[in-house]
This record gives C-alpha cells, structure tokens and sequence, in this order.
C-alpha cells in the first residue's frame, strides 16, 4: 500500500509541477546581437510584444538575449522571432526553447 | 546684461547701423545648437523618440569697440520614427530667444532681443552599414535633409529691422548632409559625425556654408559591472565639436567680420535607461578664429532628455 501511496503522490507533483510550467507559457531564450545599451532594449521588447502570444520579453544586456514567456498555449516561431528582432535593428542570433527549470 | 534697455531712440539709427555692421554674420548660426548628434539617435522600425533640450549659449569677447554680449536661450524638439529596419526620418524644432548688447556709438548701452520659432530641419538617415556582434555593434549611415524657413527673418525692434544674423529664422531652403559613424559596445560608444550645410541666398543675405566634424566618447561609469536585466547606465561624456562656417554675403559681397572656426571641448553626463535618458553637457571653446570682428563664444550649456515610444 505504501509504495501505491507514494507512486500516486509523486503522479500528482509531477502533474501539478507540468501544469504549473503549463500554466505560465512556454519560455524561450532568443540570442540577439549588437545588443548594447539599455536605450536599445526597449525597441526589441515593443517588437517582441507585438508577436502574437508573447506574454513578457525580459532582456538580460550583458548576456546579449532576450528571454521570452508565451500566453499558455502559445508557441513562439522562429521566423516571427527574427522579424521582431531584425525590424528593431539587430541582429537574430538563434532561439532557443527552455525547459521549465530554466 | 540683456534686459537693460537704455532710452537711446534719438540715436536709433546710430545703433542699428553700428549693430548691423559690428555684428551682422558674426552670430553663428542658431543651428550649430544641437552638439549631441541628433544623427546619431537610435529608432527601430514602427518606434518614435522624443528628444528635448534647453540651450543657453554666451559670447562676450568682442575685440571691436561696440562690446557686444550674446545670449541665446533654446529649446529644442527632436522627433524621430522609424520608418523601416534601415530608415529613420527626423524633424527638428527650435525656440530661440536671441538678445544681444551693445554700446552705441555715442556711448550708452542698448540691447536688441527677439524670440520665436526657428528654422525646422527635416532629415533622413539610412543605415548603410551594420555589424554586429555580442555586445557591440557598429552602423555607419549617411543623412541628408534640409533647413526650412520657418522662422522669422524680417523681425523689427524699436532701432529698425534687426540684422540678419540676429534675426530667429535665416528665410533661406538650405540643404545639408553627411555621414554619421556609431560604434558602440556594453562599456562605451564612439560617435563621429561629418557634415555640410549649403546654405542658400535670401533676400539679399546668404549665410555662410557650414562644415561640422564632431566626436562624441561615452564611457559606462556606473554600474561597473554588469549583472541580469536592463540596469540605467551612468555614461561620462566627452565631445569635440569643430565648427567652420563661411564668410556671409551681403548683396552678393563677403562680409569679412563673420563665419571663421572654433573648436569645442565638451564634458558632460547621460543617464540611460530603457525608456528615457537624461543628459547635460557644456561645451567649451578651446580654439577660435572667428572672421574679422565676430564675437567668440564663452561657453554653451545644454540639458535636457529623451525618450522612446
């Protein structure tokens, strides 16, 4: 009984933790260059906000990217990623998907 | 200083012709105002800056008996908008109240003001040239726009018509262009910028063409060092401005105590954030040689800031 009990507790956290993950919208790390100033920051944020889905664009300056949470449901294409980022004037670099513990 | 106005309207004539004379083409024009390159703004597609700043400008060594003092006092309203990923479009729009003392030939003081809107610039900027790589970035772009007329240029005081050089607008069309290169990485950024304006005749007056070599050094002062996000960057700035204007004509004759060269050394601070910047700067001469007897500049103090939307 106990192992029963315990296999269905872990069931529930691991359902409860991919649905929390669910819940908040998939998150993406998009790689930008000539990233170099906090001025120039917002242009690739207002782009990023205008991609259908796109819930919040966090950029982190020193890394040169850009992190990327989704609606839920939401996927962020790769082609709709680099437009965003070429039509702020820089350059797209690669997307990456993160996983939840990310 | 300005402001004291002496009750000499029995020699009216006296002063608007000494002024006329002892002045006229040796103010610069107005539109060597804006000394951080307007050139150089940043604008991504579909986005808008916003850039104000207020002025003050003094010149007071005059080597002519008239003993002229200068002020200029401006605000200017930068607009750009990003047309497309290479394209910004930019309109520029003074107020300027100009006041200028002198004494008159039969030894009392008197000063001549005027104030208003100024000539508006309108100029594109095309981004020929980018490359980047993580943390930097470097963009050359030529621009090319031009002066418009909209300032007045035929304002009257109780001396008559003020002269040319200190009327607000210049009421010529006056093309201009260059070439602006922006480098820049996480801990500084270089700006330098080559540019010519061809100014044209009106009414009889033609200002002199101006040529403009400016460097701008930004060096992160604050944080010193980076961690997660978009923190404000304190900059320390340093510009040099070398400014070369052309003798004036006056009915098609240089007027030989106007235009000349000066170099200015100019400290300064900028606070940039992702939305808005504030930033000052005063400009200092360090070399002049100003045309016969123009007047050579004291000092140029400009605040102001920027924002983006």
């Amino acid at each position: 009984m106990k192992p029963l009990i315990s296999a269905l507790l872990a069931l529930t956290l691991a359902s409860s933790s991919t649905l929390s993950a669910w819940a908040a919208g998939a998150r993406y790390r998009i790689e930008v260059a000539g990233l170099a100033c906090p001025f120039c920051a917002y242009g690739i944020e207002k782009q990023l906000y205008r991609v259908a889905g796109v819930e919040n664009a966090e950029t982190h300056i020193r890394e040169g990217a850009v992190i990327v949470t989704m609606r839920e449901g939401a996927v962020l294409d790769e082609d709709a990623a680099r437009k965003a980022v070429e039509d702020a004037g820089f350059t797209f670099n690669g997307l990456e998907a993160l996983h939840a513990d990310r | 200083m300005i402001g004291a106005r002496a009750g000499l309207s029995w020699h009216a004539t006296a002063i608007a012709l000494a002024s006329l004379l002892a002045t006229a083409a040796a103010l610069r024009s107005a539109h060597s105002a804006p000394q951080t390159f307007d050139t150089a703004l940043p604008v991504a597609q579909d986005q808008f800056v916003f850039r104000g700043q207020l002025s003050y400008r003094r010149a007071t060594d005059d080597r002519t008996p008239a003993d002229r003092e200068l002020e200029v006092r401006g605000a200017i309203a930068v607009l750009g908008y990003g047309a497309t990923r290479g394209l910004a479009l930019f309109a520029v729009v003074p107020w300027l109240d100009k006041g200028l003392e002198l004494d008159a030939p039969a030894g009392a003081r008197s000063a001549r003001t005027t104030a208003g809107v100024g000539d508006a610039r309108l100029f594109a900027r095309h981004t020929l040239l980018r490359r980047d790589r993580s943390g930097s970035t470097l963009r050359l772009a030529p621009f090319a726009g031009i002066e418009l007329p909209s300032g007045d240029d035929d304002e009257e005081d109780r001396f008559g018509r003020l002269p040319r050089p200190l009327q607000i607008g210049s009421g010529s069309w006056d093309p201009f262009g260059g070439l602006i290169l922006s480098w820049q990485t996480l801990a500084w950024e270089l700006d330098a910028q080559v540019s010519y304006q061809a100014n044209t005749d009106a009414g009889g007056f033609e200002r002199g063409d101006e040529l403009r070599i400016d460097g701008s050094l930004q060096y992160r002062l604050w944080p010193r060092e980076l961690g997660g996000g978009v923190p404000g960057f304190l900059y320390g700035v340093i510009e040099a401005n070398l400014l070369h204007q052309d003798e004036n004509r006056m009915g098609g004759v240089e007027d030989p105590d106007s235009g000349g060269t000066t170099l200015f050394l100019s400290p300064g601070v900028q606070y940039v954030t992702r939305r808005w910047v504030v930033e000052g700067i005063v400009q200092v001469p360090v070399a002049q040689d100003p045309g016969g007897g123009a007047l050579e500049d004291d000092f140029i103090v400009r605040a102001g800031f920027r924002v983006s939307f």
